[in-house]
């Protein structure tokens, strides 16, 4: 019959307003719930699942490029870091320079510059790394409010400390 | 309950009994009156801003979407945060504008939307001016903003603006004679012009029921005349930029809003008096019932716009010529006819229901028939062109 279709489509539409809102009551305390996302994507129905971004985000995958970082000693805390400049020599673009005091085995990194803005995330630097000093995070919020992109020592270990050696590295093949 | 129902009217009463105790009576009168003006703007603002909301809600949960949710709890305050960005926008005139006539047209669009408010029975009693020919007041009331659109289209000097202004005048025009008509075969039924009279004709059957050839077509013209989907090809925000209103920014945009949204709210609301028996039926307060009646035709229109892609420009001319009009002429006819013949009551409701259905059914027959041969047509001058192109054989 003719014009079927206009009301077939009102109540798809129907469906869609009616369904979202009764999904909402059904599963009550999710809008800003911590892991919200986890329980509202399931793919099979239809309902709410936009990433509300500020309250929640995604957890990127362990091969993810983000920002460098530098990893700790688990047993003493200290940078694994020993200022042996590999790292520099690898860089194609001139991202990152150090500096690093002592002899030996007791040589530690003293100053290490990491020019976010010129990173093209090539990973050349972790792959010429020999101590297990620094990986590719998956830090991914990279904006700054001033074209300040230069991430000093400290920047890098604490963002070592939230992201940690664990999957980042196991998904590359790196073993500790 | 009874207290409920004549709440607004009892706290009238109250107030002007207050201002009596230490004003003249002309005073008291011109008070009252200015009040009265008052508060119907300040229900047309109201009306935008909830209504705003409602509306970006419910497109959102069609897409899956949430909509507003950052300016306070569920994003209710996202209308006010708008407005206050609209104010604080520079107001740019374009150069070789006509100015006088530039500033003139947002004004004038939103004097006659906010006038039509005067006519609409909010309740039992609750009416700005009971006018004997409010319906005419309607109509004409409406008409005054199809001028507004050529003054703004004319006084941006943008050739864009002023074929979007043609583009508008032609659709409203088109579509204010089946509107009229759906109105006449009401006024035919209820025997009055009066908005209040015609809500008190509605008593035993709303004219929903009664006629409701003239409801859909009420309803389709009523979306025409608010530029809303699927007849929103003026504004047809995601193909071109607005239509007569492209120049204007800041305030003078957010006058051309206003008057939308507040037409939006007339619209629905001559619809549940026209149709839905306005603030008729039980139990609860008249004036909530009208309330209720209006948010759900504005969820309808909301639905509809949610719902299909818009007309091109001849299909919609062609539908308001071709299919509204005489399927609206028609239906004036047979209520006409049974009017006269039979008593308000059972029979002639149930006569003028069948009936009007028969039409609509008709009416979609028709139409079927004429889009089929229409198709074959162009089938057949397809498969002509093939041939011509590729000689007698078809690949």
């Amino acid at each position: 019959m003719y014009g079927k279709g206009i009301a077939k489509g009102l109540w798809v539409t129907l469906k869609h307003i009616w369904g979202t809102y009764a999904k909402d009551i059904k599963k009550f305390p999710r809008r800003y719930a911590p892991g919200g996302i986890a329980k509202r994507t399931d793919y099979d129905l239809y309902g709410l699942f936009t990433l509300q971004y500020p309250e929640e985000r995604y957890e990127m995958f362990p091969r993810f490029r983000g920002a460098l970082m530098h990893l700790r000693n688990p047993e003493t805390g200290e940078p694994n870091c020993t200022a042996c400049g590999a790292c520099e020599r690898a860089c194609p673009h001139g991202v990152i320079s150090l500096e690093g005091e002592g002899k030996g085995k007791d040589r530690k990194v003293t100053a290490y510059r990491y020019d976010l803005g010129r990173c093209i995330f090539c990973r050349l630097c972790v792959e010429s790394c020999n101590f297990n000093a620094i990986e590719l995070s998956r830090e991914y919020e990279l904006s700054r409010y001033k074209k300040d992109f230069i991430l000093e020592l400290d920047d890098l270990l604490k963002i070592g400390d939230k992201y940690g050696i664990h999957k980042t590295g196991e998904a590359w093949g790196v073993t500790e | 309950m009874q207290v409920l129902d004549d709440l607004w009217i009892r706290i009238a009463v109250w107030f002007r009994g207050l201002l009596e105790s230490f004003l003249p009576p002309w005073a008291v009168q011109l008070t009252m009156d200015v009040l009265g003006i008052l508060l119907l703007i300040v229900l047309g603002i109201v009306v935008v801003l909830a209504f705003t909301y409602m509306e970006r809600k419910v497109i959102a949960r069609v897409g899956d979407r949430i909509g507003p949710n950052r300016a306070g709890p569920f994003g209710i305050f996202q209308a006010i945060a708008d407005a206050i960005k609209m104010l604080t926008k520079e107001d740019v005139t374009p150069t070789n504008a006509d100015r006088w006539l530039f500033l003139a047209a947002p004004i004038v669009v939103i004097i006659p939307a906010v006038l039509l408010y005067a006519v609409l029975p909010f309740g039992r009693g609750m009416v700005g001016v009971d006018l004997n020919i409010a319906v005419v007041f309607v109509v004409a009331m409406g008409g005054i903003p199809i001028l507004t659109m050529l003054m703004a289209g004319w006084a941006s000097n943008n050739k864009y603006a002023l074929l979007g202004a043609f583009r508008t005048v032609a659709q409203l025009i088109s579509y204010e004679v089946p509107m009229v008509v759906a109105l006449l075969t009401v006024v035919l039924l209820a025997g009055t012009m009066s908005t209040v009279g015609i809500v008190e004709a509605q008593a035993s059957f709303p004219f929903a029921l009664v006629t409701p050839v003239a409801f859909v077509v009420y309803m389709l013209a009523g979306l025409a005349e608010l530029n809303r989907t699927p007849f929103d090809l003026l504004e047809a925000d995601s193909e071109i930029v607005a239509g007569y209103f492209i120049e204007y920014s800041g305030m003078k945009f957010a006058m051309f809003f206003l008057a939308e949204y507040i037409n939006l709210f007339m619209v629905a609301g001559m619809i549940t008096t026209l149709f839905l028996a306005g603030w008729q039926w039980p139990i609860l307060p008249s004036w909530l019932w009208f309330l209720i009646k209006v948010v759900v035709v504005i969820f309808l229109m909301m639905w509809i716009r949610a719902t299909f892609p818009r007309f091109r420009i001849d299909q919609m001319l062609g539908f308001a010529w071709k299919a509204l009009v005489p399927v609206s002429l028609v239906n004036l006819f047979l209520v006409a006819l049974v009017a006269k013949v039979l008593e308000p009551g059972w029979a002639r409701t149930g006569v003028l229901f069948v009936s009007n259905l028969a039409l609509l059914a008709g009416a979609i027959a028709i139409m079927a028939q004429v889009a089929r041969k229409r198709e074959e047509r162009a089938r057949a001058a397809g498969e002509a062109a093939i041939k011509r192109y590729y000689g007698s054989e078809v690949r």
